[in-house]
């Protein structure tokens, strides 16, 4: 120890030194601390409350909980959509490590997992962090096989931000011949979620796209449950501190009977011949409502759910007939079917009577035009001496001209006082019986109005710079052709089975359904459509003459080939001629309406192909379906 | 035995400051408390076990105590003989860290030994403080000259330069505050100090945009708008706001806070013990800290007053200020209004080395009121 004492260090070197500067020692302590206790008062005292209000914020949770869609049957209960699990997994970006390298080390082992490549999976987070979306949870790889997703499961608790969601999932057991009626669901759309959000929609909720799955998506989906729950910084549950459960969806009994769909998807395909696209409408003339309707081709809805639907959705974009397209709901022109809404409408107007006979001697006949040029309007054939009932049952052009348009040169008037008159009264009548307007039926698709043209009309749509002054104006021929359902008249095959069951039905317009009860999830009856009807302006004893037209030309007219042994069917076929755009070749597209049976109608039926003679192509299908649903089903 | 240290030492027991060392178990003892509180989420095992973070804190703070009564008993001039010594293998340990340190969340600031983290920051700070007042007091314990404050100042700028580099932001504060208080305790001249400020001020913008890290940055930037980035380096002041705002005047209850409990807060028996005083124990908990510190500080600042020498005096001031700032900017860093920088609240975080530095600390401080009339010059 000695050598320390020579290095000892003198304390009183100088006397001279400064004393008392401790003392800035004590002010330091005192104003360092009243820095803090100020702090602490404006937090704790002035602030506290808000405070304390986020600290609740932070660790309770409310969350809303799904309830199990509802599940959709046919008139017989056969359930034609089940609900099973599907795993998805997600990402939540902001859960993520932040150093790149350990995220692209997770986006890596995903890829073993998964299958997804590594930069795809980083391509959808950059893009959902630059949506500003971090915290929403991102689907990444829907549709997992079990082994996959209990894979999934055991290392999710070691990958942050990935986790592993069941989510539910519709399977359509029917078949694709169901498709156009039930739709599909899918994730929502941005502007879908915008709305929705705001009825307590998960963002990854799926919901009903089109078909009865997006026309009855309230009833389907049922009431969100609610679940208030403490959770820790994890996230993961201390205590539930409220539960609500949810109100299961309701289920939907359809007016479709599945059986008779089937029948009828398959009869029409195996009839399509050159056709391309065809559709069939069987509808009750008592209550509206739809026992099939059917579209060809159709698609499959299965494949909304597939983890990429994309190659086969591409496909079915690519398809020149549309398979999207409800054909049964896409207007083309209804041809000679159109003429029972002529008769009716000149039978109310009097213009014609049932003992209006006209001798149809030649298939020709001269018009002489605006211009004073004389136009020859043609008949298929030579009817002679016909009323009415024989002019529907042959479909007699010349004699529906006389009964629109009149046949000036002869003196015969029209159902107006002059051509644009004719058109507007026609125009009326076509209405009346549902033309040129949708008719609402229960599947949210893109039904189309059609068109039934008036002066008013063809000015306004041909005007601009790709129509001459004179395509404008409303000519003679323009009433003469919509008196047959051509020119640029058009309807759905489903318009056309409305106005056929309101001939059917003595006069009533219903407004067609294919949703006939609905149920609450323990199956109780919750509601019952009610049959909607409307009068339509023409007499019954009018309605009666064009039903003896329609059965008479099953009997021995033009819709021959629709007759059944042992039912009075009756009928109107309907060829409407039209020039395809591709090959400008003068084709014909086949109809047929009708009803059976004849003194007490139980079933409408419209048969319809985009190529093909109604005579010979739609009536026979028509009286196939008539007789399978007069023996098979249950009005 | 030599002739210092002997003259006194054996009467000196009752000059002992207990209630200097009483204050500061009442500290440990609070952070033990808080330790049983922040560690209830993460610690389930037995009471009566070593993994028990309670158990282990107790344990330091025995061993701590020990080296306090230890230290006391040397004559401070001991540790000021070999000062030198003592800064050099400071600086040379800040050198090793270098290359071998543990790096945790982008800052090299510990050796491993074993379960033991050591870091030679805290070892050199005592180290700075006793070289600092040896080399005053050499001078006469005058800093009015500028060469004397110089020299103060070329024996702090490595430690500092070495800490900052690792970097850390709070103990490079810490030993700038240390300089700056032993200095005008020896008696800067107020147009010396004016012309530091004014160096300091004008190096500030350089020192920002080149040798601040990244992080640091990010941290300061996020005090000013913690909800900038609510997830990241926003989270930890986010969540000690709301744990200490929420706690109200009298707090939720000890084992009551949803933030400390639920684990919204981090690192809670270390850096942010003081959020979880706040919210658990409330205004009325913080305040009772307070008066602990204030009563620890103003019994450090009176041996300062009554040291019987220069290096005595500087010596406990520098000590002050040490647990002063560390106090301070951890309590800062929990009510956000300091960026984070990872420094315990002195006697209350849990950790075993800042605790034995502390009391060793405290230990010196009791060998200078112990001796103080022993070396009374003036």
């Amino acid at each position: 120890m000695s050598a320390i004492g020579d290095r000892r260090v003198d304390p009183g070197l100088s006397r001279n030194r400064p004393h008392g500067n401790v003392g800035v020692l004590r002010i330091a302590v005192v104003v360092l601390f009243l820095v803090l206790g100020a702090r602490l008062v404006q937090m704790q005292i002035v602030d506290g409350a808000e405070y304390a209000e986020r600290s609740e914020l932070n660790r309770i949770i409310v969350e809303s909980v799904s309830p199990t869609r509802g599940l959709i049957f046919d008139r017989n209960g056969q359930p034609l959509v089940q609900n099973s699990g599907s795993f998805t997994a997600l990402i939540t970006p902001g859960f993520l490590p932040e150093e790149p390298g350990s995220r692209y080390r997770l986006y890596l082992y995903l890829e073993d997992l998964l299958g997804i490549p590594a930069l795809q999976i980083e391509e959808a987070v950059t893009a959902a962090e630059e949506r500003g979306q971090r915290d929403l949870p991102l689907p990444i790889a829907r549709a997992l096989d079990r082994e996959t997703a209990l894979m999934l499961e055991q290392v999710a608790a070691d990958l942050p931000g990935v986790t592993l969601s069941v989510e539910p999932r519709r399977v359509y057991p029917g078949g694709p011949e169901f498709s156009h009626i039930l739709g599909y669901v899918g994730p929502q759309s941005p502007d879908e979620w915008r709305v929705l959000q705001e009825d307590g929609y998960a963002f990854n909720e799926v919901v009903g796209k089109v078909g009865v799955e997006a026309r009855y998506e309230s009833a389907l989906r049922g009431n969100p449950g609610t679940s208030i729950t403490e959770v820790d910084a994890q996230g993961d549950l201390i205590t539930t501190i409220e539960h609500t459960d949810p109100e299961g969806g309701r289920s939907i009994l359809l007016s479709i009977d599945s059986d008779l769909q089937r029948y009828v998807y398959d009869l029409l395909t195996n009839t399509m011949g050159e056709a391309t696209t065809a559709a069939a409408v069987v509808m009750s003339p008592v209550t509206g409502e739809i026992y099939a309707i059917v579209s060809v081709p159709t698609y499959d809805n299965n494949i909304f759910s597939l983890p990429d639907p994309g190659e086969e959705y591409q496909a079915l974009l690519d398809d020149p007939r549309i398979p999207l397209l409800h054909q049964a709901l896409s207007p083309v022109a209804p041809g000679s079917t159109f003429k029972i809404i002529t008769a009716a409408a000149a039978l109310q107007e009097g213009n014609i009577t049932r003992y209006t006979s006209r001798d149809v001697d030649s298939s020709v006949l001269e018009f002489i035009g605006e211009d004073g040029q004389p136009y020859y309007f043609y008949d298929w054939r030579v009817h002679g001496e016909i009323d009415l009932v024989g002019a529907i049952s042959w479909s007699s052009n010349i004699y529906f001209y006389m009964a629109s348009c009149g046949i000036p040169q002869e003196g015969i008037v029209g159902l107006g006082a002059n051509t644009e008159q004719s058109a507007i009264v026609l125009g009326y009548y076509a209405r009346s019986f549902g033309l040129g307007q949708v008719t609402g039926l229960d599947i949210a698709s893109t039904e189309s109005p059609g068109v039934i043209p008036s002066p008013e009309w063809k000015r306004r749509v041909r005007s601009g710079p790709l129509f001459n002054p004179e395509d404008r104006d409303w000519y003679l021929a323009d009433t003469c052709f919509m008196g047959i359902g051509q020119g640029d008249v058009t309807a759905t095959p489903l318009q056309m089975a409305v106005a056929t069951a309101a001939i059917a039905n003595g006069g009533y317009l219903l407004e067609p359904y294919v949703t006939r009860q609905i149920l609450g999830p323990d199956g109780t009856l919750l509601s019952t459509t009610e049959p909607s009807r409307e009068r339509v302006p023409v007499d019954e004893e009018h309605l009666a003459v064009i039903r003896q037209g329609m059965r008479q030309s099953v009997i021995d007219g033009a819709a021959r080939l629709a007759a059944l042994p042992d039912t009075l069917v009756a009928g109107k076929t309907g060829t409407a001629e039209f020039i395809d755009p591709e090959d400008g070749i003068t084709k014909e597209r086949a109809w047929f309406t009708g009803f059976a049976p004849y003194s007490a109608p139980q079933v409408v039926v419209t048969v319809f192909y985009d190529l093909g003679v109604g005579g010979t192509k739609a009536a026979p299908v028509a009286a196939d379906i008539m007789g399978y649903f007069l023996e098979n089903v249950e009005p | 035995m030599s002739r210092f240290g002997v003259e006194g030492s054996l009467r000196a027991w009752d000059r002992f400051d207990a209630i200097l060392a009483l204050t500061a178990l009442a500290l440990v003892g609070y952070g033990l408390v808080l330790i049983y509180s922040g560690s209830l989420g993460s610690y389930d095992g037995p009471t009566a076990s070593l993994e028990n973070p309670v158990v282990r804190q107790g344990i330091f703070a025995l061993i701590a105590i020990g080296a306090m009564f230890v230290i006391s008993r040397f004559d401070y001039h001991v540790l000021l003989h070999y000062a030198w010594w003592l800064y050099g293998a400071s600086i040379l340990l800040l050198l090793v860290l270098i290359p071998i340190g543990q790096t945790d969340f982008g800052s090299t600031r510990w050796f491993a030994l074993g379960p033991i983290q050591f870091q030679p920051s805290e070892f050199a700070k005592i180290a700075t403080i006793l070289l600092l007042a040896r080399f005053l007091s050499e001078q006469g314990g005058d800093a009015r000259d500028l060469r004397v404050l110089g020299g103060s100042l070329a024996i702090t700028a490595p430690v500092l330069l070495l800490v900052f580099i690792q970097p850390d932001l709070g103990t490079t504060i810490i030993f700038a505050a240390i300089w700056l208080g032993m200095v005008v305790v020896a008696g800067i001249q107020r147009r010396h100090m004016l012309f530091f400020g004014a160096v300091f001020l004008a190096v500030l913008p350089f020192l920002w945009t080149f040798t601040v890290a990244d992080y640091q940055i990010e941290r300061i930037s996020v005090l000013l708008d913690a909800e900038e980035d609510p997830l990241d380096a926003g989270y930890n002041p986010i969540q000690s706001q709301i744990a200490v705002g929420s706690g109200q005047l009298l707090g939720k209850g000890l084992t009551n806070g949803e933030q400390t409990q639920l684990d919204f807060l981090k690192v809670k028996t270390k850096d942010f013990i003081f959020s979880v005083l706040g919210e658990e124990l409330g205004f009325v908990g913080a305040m009772a800290l307070f008066a602990l510190f204030i009563l620890l500080l103003m019994r450090g600042i009176r041996a300062a007053q009554i040291a019987g020498d220069i290096p005595g005096q500087l010596i406990a001031a520098g000590i002050v200020i040490t647990i002063l700032m560390q106090a301070y900017i951890n309590i800062a860093v929990n009510l956000s209004i300091f960026p984070v920088t990872g420094l315990p609240l002195p006697f209350v975080s849990q950790g075993g080395s800042s605790l034995l530095t502390l009391f060793l600390g405290l230990g010196i401080i009791q060998s200078i009121v112990m001796r103080h009339r022993a070396y009374r010059q003036f």
